[in-house]
């Protein structure tokens, strides 16, 4: 078996997040180096509040926690939380008691910027929030997007409606301009958006059998699902979950669950469409230079077997 | 089971009163000579605008059609030489030559356009018949935008509008965003669209699957249709350019 790939993920838990951290330790596929904050499903001291909070869960205090940004790349500080989604606790509602642990002194940015030097070419990052903490990596470090083996993010919306208006996804909408940044940073960029993570959906009867499973994660997330549920069911009219983190950190587990497509992504950062990705597949000659012209290009996900990401969630979070 | 007729009847056959808001444009003379000859169509007159050419080339253009279709009786009613935030518009000529018509370089229309402006014709026509005029759009829609902002019931008189513009979950063909209708005027665009009249809307996500190959050209030559030789003549410029770019396809307003 290969050596294990190195993994940071960036994250704002988040319910799906809490999953796909547990599934991330659970992947003997991986190794998770550390886990970096940002603000989106929840504001950034919390999440950071929450990543050692599930650390200590995990019994893995030993990885480290940096702190992101907690404000925009354009320094806004009016941002939009999601904690009608995962509670206002970004955990369910459950009241769980404060961690005792502390996030390393380096912030995310110089974090990430200091893994990617010392494991040039090694480390992929799944960035599963907002995407400013990356963005503050690239401008620290102009390197950066040579030093990082790949960038696995979740966001976007490709040739679909959006979820927080029908222009855009969560986490573009979050920073637009950091989202820019990095699609056309020229580093290896996987983008995992809505249009694919809409497919995979964890039903109510999985949500059952995690909840009588003997497993430790399990048991843990089947408590904090049942927020993350009940918003699905009111917002979508749907008896299930979208599993948007855990189908992301998979798609760096095992890229093969997922097949993309490649060209320039931009993302809108004003108007009615501010967060909309728009992807250019290059197949048509414009007559005039366009902004996508002479950009980057990325590895969009297209299609995703569905089945298999849920059973490989539910397998490795059951049997934990 | 019968064979199907040789012209298409709109609307059950019942007459049709259409008004084409047009920026001819190589596939805009095929969809008026298209429009001429079917025969329930009441084609209240052409209204035009700039897009594949200027609008002065437009209304010439459409004057051009209407004798080369001995369609004397069509109105023409020139629109807006501008967007509404103003300044030069864009001219696809590299699409449709110089002339807008594929370089043939025609003599003067004799024919006169009507004194009313484009909306102003618009507003009037649907006005004398509420609830019977259909408006067809092959151009930017800043006449239409117009129209809207001159008489507030303009939108619950007209019939339907068909709008050929946008890409929906497509890429556009200007850039990656946009198709040139909609970025000929996009502030007019977005009052259509939203003004709550009857509205559907043919993209080019509709219009890129449908194309007319070099076969279908030949057997237009060959036959005897009576527009057959003007829109092949016409044509030549517009296929050499989709050869050009690769993009081999014809769109047409379907």
């Amino acid at each position: 078996m290969p050596e294990p790939k190195k993994i940071i993920i960036d994250t704002d838990p988040g319910i799906d997040d809490a999953m796909a951290i547990f599934l991330a330790l659970r992947s003997p596929e991986i190794t998770v180096v550390g886990l970096t904050t940002i603000y989106g499903n929840v504001y950034t001291t919390l999440a950071t509040r929450n990543a050692l909070h599930l650390l200590e869960v995990a019994g893995r205090t030993d990885i480290p926690v940096a702190e992101g940004s907690h404000v925009s790349y354009m320094k806004a500080t009016k941002l939009r939380v999601a904690d009608f989604v995962h509670g206002v606790d970004g955990l369910g509602n459950q009241n769980f008691p404060q961690p005792k642990s502390k996030p390393i002194e380096k912030s995310a940015a110089e974090y990430l910027v200091e893994q990617a030097n010392l494991y040039p070419g090694e480390i992929t990052v799944v960035a599963l929030g907002p995407l400013t903490n990356i963005a503050l990596a690239i401008q620290l470090d102009p390197t950066f997007t040579k030093k990082i083996g790949q960038i696995v993010l979740l966001g976007g919306a490709f040739a679909v409606n959006g979820n927080v208006n029908p222009a855009s996804e969560a986490n573009i909408f979050g920073d637009p301009e950091a989202a820019d940044i990095v699609f056309t940073s020229g580093a290896d960029v996987v983008a995992v958006g809505i249009n694919v993570t809409h497919q995979v959906i964890m039903k109510d009867s999985e949500l059952d059998n995690m909840a009588e499973s003997e497993g430790k994660f399990a048991k843990y997330l089947s408590k904090i699902l049942d927020y993350y549920f009940s918003y699905h069911r009111d917002a979508y009219s749907m008896k299930g979950v979208y599993l948007h983190d855990p189908t992301a950190l998979l798609a760096a587990v095992n890229p093969s669950l997922m097949t993309y497509t490649e060209g320039v992504v931009r993302v809108q950062t004003t108007g009615i469409t501010r967060g909309l990705t728009l992807f250019f597949n290059k197949q048509k000659r414009f007559n005039e230079a366009t902004e996508w012209n002479n950009k980057p290009t990325v590895k969009v996900a297209v299609t995703v077997d569905a089945p298999a990401v849920v059973k490989l969630v539910m397998d490795r979070l059951m049997n934990s | 089971m019968d064979s199907p007729p040789l012209v298409s009847y709109c609307n059950g056959g019942l007459s049709q009163k259409i008004i084409i808001d047009t920026d001819p444009g190589i596939d805009d003379s095929m969809a008026i000579m298209m429009a001429f000859q079917t025969p329930n169509l009441d084609i209240l007159g052409l209204t035009t605008t700039f897009g594949n050419v200027s609008t002065k080339d437009a209304t010439r253009n459409a004057l051009l059609l209407c004798e080369i279709a001995g369609r004397l009786d069509v109105p023409v009613a020139e629109g807006s030489f501008e967007p509404l935030k103003g300044g030069e518009p864009e001219i696809q000529d590299f699409i449709h030559g110089s002339d807008g018509l594929g370089n043939l370089h025609l003599p003067p229309p004799k024919l006169k356009k009507v004194e009313k402006s484009a909306s102003e014709f618009l507003v009037d026509k649907v006005s004398e018949y509420p609830g019977e005029v259909s408006i067809l759009a092959l151009g930017p829609l800043t006449n239409l935008a117009l129209a809207i902002k001159r008489d507030s019931s303009f939108v619950n008189k007209v019939k339907r509008v068909v709008i050929l513009g946008g890409a929906f979950f497509a890429l556009g063909n200007i850039n990656p965003a946009a198709e040139a209708n909609i970025y000929g005027d996009p502030e007019a665009a977005d009052i259509v669209f939203t003004s709550g009249a009857n509205i559907d809307v043919i993209g080019i996500n509709i219009t890129t699957q449908v194309k007319m190959s070099d076969d279908d050209l030949d057997e237009l030559r060959k036959s005897k249709g009576k527009h057959a030789q003007f829109l092949c003549n016409s044509s030549k410029f517009y296929r050499d350019w989709h050869v050009k770019i690769r993009w081999c396809l014809w769109s047409f307003p379907s």
